[in-house]
């Protein structure tokens, strides 16, 4: 009897579960799966937006074209390079700026809101001012290398050169993306219990042993879901990449996701547009089954 | 745990949304490609029987400020010779009108007619996203006929017509007075030889001016130097590059921008970081420049004071020569009111429209305007430059074209390859797009 009733209470319930369902996959479907499968066709085409109708079957020749173009292996350098090397000083950043404002320091709140106001500024704004400040000619950065420090002895083309193009694009990114990693691991400084970091005091334990000990391993939570938020911005990388640079010079500075940009709505190739969609979608994919990996260790063992 | 899921779902999600951006609108394409074909047959049926439905046609362009508030006048004076039909303009910014057009004709809710750039003509057409003017518009062929050449033939695709030239422009020298007259050069130069002499004798390393300034390396902005020196891109039936962008003459006019550049007499501005043209001359850093007839309200707006005059493109071996720009008025296939479509572009390309706009600096196309007293003064010497103005590549594939020249050009300034070689590579480049 009791055997029978819960399961038609069971049935009962699956019911209105797949009505309040309804909504939400239709608008994931229409919105989302839908033009997801449809972009995966497009880029086995030579596709015709105009007329989708006339679009030429290709094959996996868009992939081809884009695994043997060198600017794309280049793309694929740089977002790489620039994801590395932002994620791992705004979490190395983030975490100190995190400490010392978890100190009782004074104007406390004020430093707090000074190292997230970058957060919220423009992208665009910023992307350009870092641009003016790396300026060849007349820049702030090349004044003061050479006219107070006297580092250069002649001004330093910026932009120019393929690899120190890429210093202000990072640069403005770790500027702007410091105060985000602060809040998040200034909530996860915040959920450490106190009496844990008294008792290891009153037992002995030297600031760094407490750090070592005690903090970290109980943010181990708070670091792995920020180096995971943080690595899929970093390959998604678009905005500074396309205002500082435009993929100059030589169009050795893209970011994959310009190289997408430029192939869609300059080229009005959208076949190859959509192929490189989908490789980077494949390089995140490979990266989130690495993380899931990682996150599915025990949290502060 | 959970948490980590939803993340890597939220991430994938941030990619996803990206491709969506590309390619949602795609999804809906079908209507665009079939109302052309039965939209007239309606508008014409309709107005014999009864009184005609209000049509709305859609005008999108990327004007000025000036040119708009013209075009508002303009439309007023169509809408009360034409009533029935209204005119919705809108204004895009440049940069972003190739994206917005591109998504509205894979939504299939396109505007009627567009002012676009004369470069991106022959890209549209070849998607059949343009339709056929000659043969359908009644008064095609009349007003092809008042049209300067050049600027037509960037309309043509496939043996047929896409669009007309709504307004057109080149480039020239532009130069500062006070520059000249301070390094004690009395006029501008004539001839390329001369030209790179005065260019170095504008420079001066300690105050940090030099003579000549380009914006980039963007096709364009070497064009008019490429051409007078007798350069080419492809051969005229755009069949082959070998031969023509690495030929003798190209590679001489990318020889004598290296050696003007190495000379420290072309600013290193135009790979990029460095100041612009017009404020680096509005500010008598640049001496000369060279650029187009919308510098007069540039520096009327920005620089009032500074001493500013044209001149022509010093001649090469065959004389002077620039590169034709400009905008061509178009109607999309997907338009449903191609009729009334035909009649607001037959507008926009007679003489009164064009005497309109040319007063907020817009050059008409029409060939029997020159030297028309009631244009511009400063219009003259544009219009003296036209007459030897080439018109870029006419093809599909132009954009990457240009990108291979542009980074010809790059890696002969930073002396990674001799302008020879660079161009060699350039013009393989060119060749596997044209075999495709």
């Amino acid at each position: 009897m009791s055997q029978t009733t819960r399961s038609e209470k069971k049935r009962n319930q699956i019911l209105p579960a797949i009505i309040f369902l309804i909504p939400g996959f239709t608008l994931l479907f229409v919105f989302f799966l839908g033009p997801l499968l449809y972009s995966f066709r497009i880029s086995f085409y030579q596709w015709n937006f105009a007329h989708p109708d006339r679009s030429v079957f290709v094959g996996l020749a868009n992939y081809i074209t884009q695994l043997t173009n060198p600017i794309f292996h280049r793309a694929i350098l740089n977002t790489f390079a620039y994801t590395l090397i932002t994620v791992s000083l705004k979490m190395v950043l983030g975490f100190f700026v995190a400490l010392v404002l978890n100190q009782k320091i004074p104007a406390r709140s004020f430093f707090r809101v000074a190292y997230y106001l970058p957060v919220i500024t423009s992208w665009v704004i910023v992307s350009l001012l870092f641009m003016y400040m790396f300026s060849g000619m007349g820049g702030l950065v090349n004044y003061f290398l050479k006219d107070v420090l006297h580092v250069i002895s002649k001004n330093i083309m910026w932009l120019a050169d393929p690899i120190l193009a890429l210093i202000p694009v990072i640069l403005v990114d770790i500027w702007k993306g410091v105060g985000w990693a602060t809040v998040i691991f200034l909530s996860g400084l915040q959920s450490i219990p106190m009496e844990l970091l008294e008792a290891a005091e009153v037992d002995g334990a030297s600031p760094w042993q407490r750090l070592i000990k005690i903090i970290l391993p109980l943010m181990r939570g708070t670091i792995v879901f920020l180096i995971v938020v943080l690595l899929l911005g970093g390959l998604n990388s678009y905005v500074p990449f396309q205002l500082i640079t435009h993929g100059n010079p030589m169009d050795q500075t893209h970011s994959i996701l310009t190289l997408m940009y430029r192939a869609t709505f300059t080229r009005m190739d959208f076949g190859n547009g959509a192929a490189i969609s989908y490789l980077l979608t494949l390089f995140v994919f490979a990266l989130s089954i690495i993380q899931l990996k990682l996150l599915n260790k025990p949290i502060g063992e | 745990m959970k948490k980590s899921y939803l993340f890597v779902l939220v991430s994938l999600m941030i990619v996803m949304s990206v491709v969506l951006g590309a390619c949602a609108p795609a999804a809906t394409p079908e209507p665009a490609a079939e109302a052309p074909a039965e939209a007239p047959v309606v508008a014409t049926e309709v107005p014999a029987t009864e009184v005609p439905a209000p049509v709305a046609i859609r005008y999108w362009h990327t004007m000025s400020d000036a040119e708009a508030a013209k075009l508002d006048e303009v439309i007023a004076a169509f809408e009360a010779a034409n009533p029935g039909i209204t005119v919705e303009a809108t204004r895009y910014a440049y940069g972003d009108f190739k994206t917005a057009i591109l998504t509205a004709i894979a939504g299939g809710d396109v505007p009627d007619t567009a002012r676009m750039d004369i470069a991106w003509v022959s890209e549209f057409a070849s998607q059949g996203a343009l339709m056929q003017l000659d043969g359908a518009m009644p008064d095609f062929d009349t007003i092809a006929a008042s049209v300067f050449p050049g600027p037509l033939s960037t309309n043509k695709w496939d043996g047929h017509y896409y669009g007309l030239p709504q307004n057109t422009n080149t480039q020239v020298l532009v130069y500062n007075k006070a520059s000249f007259e301070a390094a004690g050069i009395a006029a501008a130069p004539t001839t390329m030889e001369e030209f790179a002499t005065v260019a170095c004798a504008l420079t001066d390393t300690a105050k940090g001016t030099y003579g000549f300034a380009e914006g980039g390396t963007y096709f364009w902005a070497p064009a008019p130097i490429f051409y007078a020196m007798g350069g080419k891109v492809t051969d005229p039936e755009i069949t082959t590059a070998t031969g023509y962008v690495n030929s003798a003459e190209s590679v001489a006019a990318f020889t004598m921008l290296k050696d003007l550049y190495d000379k420290g007499c072309l600013s290193p501005n135009l790979l990029g970081g460095g100041i612009a043209t017009d404020a680096g001359q509005g500010t008598g850093i640049y001496g000369m420049i060279i650029d187009g007839p919308w510098m007069v309200d540039i520096y009327k707006g920005n620089y009032p004071d500074l001493k500013y005059d044209f001149a022509l493109i010093p001649a090469g071996p065959n004389g002077t020569s620039s590169v034709v720009g400009g905008e061509d008025v178009v109607i999309l296939g997907g338009s449903k009111n191609a009729e009334a479509a035909q009649k607001w572009v037959s507008y926009l390309m007679s003489v009164d429209t064009q005497k309109a706009l040319a007063q907020v600096g817009v050059m008409p196309t029409i060939a029997s305007l020159t030297g028309d007293a009631s244009l511009p003064a400063y219009f003259g010497i544009f219009m003296e430059q036209l007459k030897t103005a080439q018109a870029r590549v006419p093809s599909p594939k132009w954009s990457d074209m240009d990108n291979a020249i542009n980074n010809a050009y790059q890696r002969i300034l930073k002396g990674e390859q001799a302008p020879q070689a660079a161009l060699d590579q350039a013009a393989a480049e060119i060749d596997a797009l044209l075999v495709k």
